[in-house]
């Protein structure tokens, strides 16, 4: 049973002229949901009308069967009356406020501050607490801005590509947050994201966008895999590195934030470069397992 | 990665795994997979495949290959090599298409391989995947 379901219709000035957003979604909650696709496809403008930023020109929004927009209706939920986290690409913190400061700010009117002191326990910001923005590293800002998101206690928590500005350890650092408070406080989350791997490592369920349509959906490992191939020991990463080792070739490449060797023919990465994303495949009756004491 | 066009032959399922044959023209070649015709949409016998196995899955011999275990192979000409100090590439071009194999120098030197040598390319069952 979908406990988000997204019908929306939106005429957009993008860059590459006019475009048609019109996108049909079904989320379940408790779900980790990414949108993926190309810059200008429509993916912010989503999430954007999702927390009621932006108006749609038709459709519906129904949360938990309440509707949060229904345009027949006449129905359209203030941004604050949807129970709403959202975390942007550019932190968007306070610069005069400490960490502390600006979570507190987030507070509605009479709710209990206990979640304040919760939050910066759990997402680590003791240290921090004190300190302003100014005085952070991008990772530090976004873990914040993420702390701050989940103040009114959100059930849904919309992330604009957040992790997008940061480098590899960091991202992968806060992708573990993400997930930690996605499972903590049972959130439904829906992720706009770039990055295949992120996607891998953190989607249930993944829309591509293209054009303002969804063109493919599902399990993410089912939709990067076009051609489907039989290999059970499947994982998709990017390639960081192509070495020439005598006459045979060793990519390198980052699944997760494991790094793995294979070794390969000239023909077969002609086509291949550093940053490409690559599904590995081996068969399933390869690999050995041995227990870990 | 050696990739070679065939058509399904037969299927043979028993739990999740399934023994599948390819037609590959001159030959057949046998792979057992861990998917069943309800888990992989190309599993029908008929569908266009290809059968994918890496080079250094692929065994060399020389003369009649008769008693040992591999179901799947070929027979074919060298027609290039390139030696390295450890490492050893040749191509095979078969009646099915051309195949790489990876062996070490020194098994190439001891089998005497060279461009145009008549050998037997031997792959295992469970080294091959399917692909749409």
């Amino acid at each position: 049973m979908a406990t988000i379901k997204i019908n929306l219709q939106k005429k957009l000035n993008a860059a590459s002229g006019m475009l048609h957003l019109d996108v049909d979604m079904n989320i379940e909650k408790g779900q980790l949901v990414t949108i993926y696709g190309e810059s200008g496809a429509g993916k912010t403008s989503i999430l954007r009308m999702l927390a009621g930023l932006m108006e749609a020109d038709s459709g519906q929004i129904l949360v938990n069967e309440k509707h949060w927009l229904s345009s027949q209706e006449r129905i359209c939920l203030k941004p604050q009356e949807r129970r709403i986290g959202f975390v942007f690409q550019d932190y968007a913190l306070f610069p005069n406020m400490t960490v502390k400061e600006n979570l507190k700010f987030a507070l509605e009117k009479g709710q209990d501050k206990s979640i304040v002191e919760e939050l910066i326990e759990f997402m680590e910001l003791g240290d921090l607490q004190n300190r302003h923005p100014e005085k952070l590293s991008g990772g530090q800002k976004q873990r914040v801005a993420l702390a701050r998101a989940l103040v009114r206690k959100p059930e849904i928590l919309l992330l604009d590509e957040p992790l997008s500005a940061l480098d590899a350890k960091m991202r992968s650092k806060l992708q573990d947050y993400i997930l930690k408070v996605h499972r903590k406080y049972h959130l439904t989350t829906l992720l706009i994201s770039h990055e295949v791997g992120e996607v891998i490592k953190m989607a249930d369920k993944i829309f591509i966008l293209e054009d303002g349509k969804i063109s493919k959906h599902g399990k993410p490992i089912d939709v990067f895999s076009s051609k489907q191939i039989s290999g059970k020991f499947q994982f998709s990463g990017e390639i960081v590195q192509i070495e020439k080792e005598e006459i045979i070739f060793i990519v390198t490449v980052l699944i997760g934030a494991n790094f793995v060797k294979i070794v390969a023919e000239e023909n077969e990465i002609s086509n291949m470069k550093v940053g490409d994303k690559v599904i590995v495949a081996s068969k399933a009756f390869n690999p050995i397992l041995r227990k870990i004491n | 990665m050696n990739n070679l066009r065939g058509k399904i032959k037969t299927i043979k399922t028993h739990g999740n795994i399934s023994q599948v044959k390819v037609d590959l023209g001159e030959v057949c070649f046998c792979t057992v997979i861990i998917e069943t015709p309800k888990t992989a949409s190309y599993l029908k016998i008929g569908n266009p495949i290809q059968v994918v196995f890496k080079e250094t899955e692929v065994i060399i011999g020389k003369g009649k290959q008769e008693d040992n275990s591999i179901q799947n192979k070929v027979e074919g000409k060298i027609i290039e090599m390139e030696k390295g100090k450890i490492l050893s590439k040749v191509i095979i071009k078969t009646g099915i298409g051309k195949i790489s194999s990876f062996l070490t120098t020194d098994s190439a030197e001891i089998l005497e391989l060279e461009i145009g040598t008549q050998v037997c390319a031997m792959i295992q069952t469970t080294e091959i995947m399917l692909s749409e």
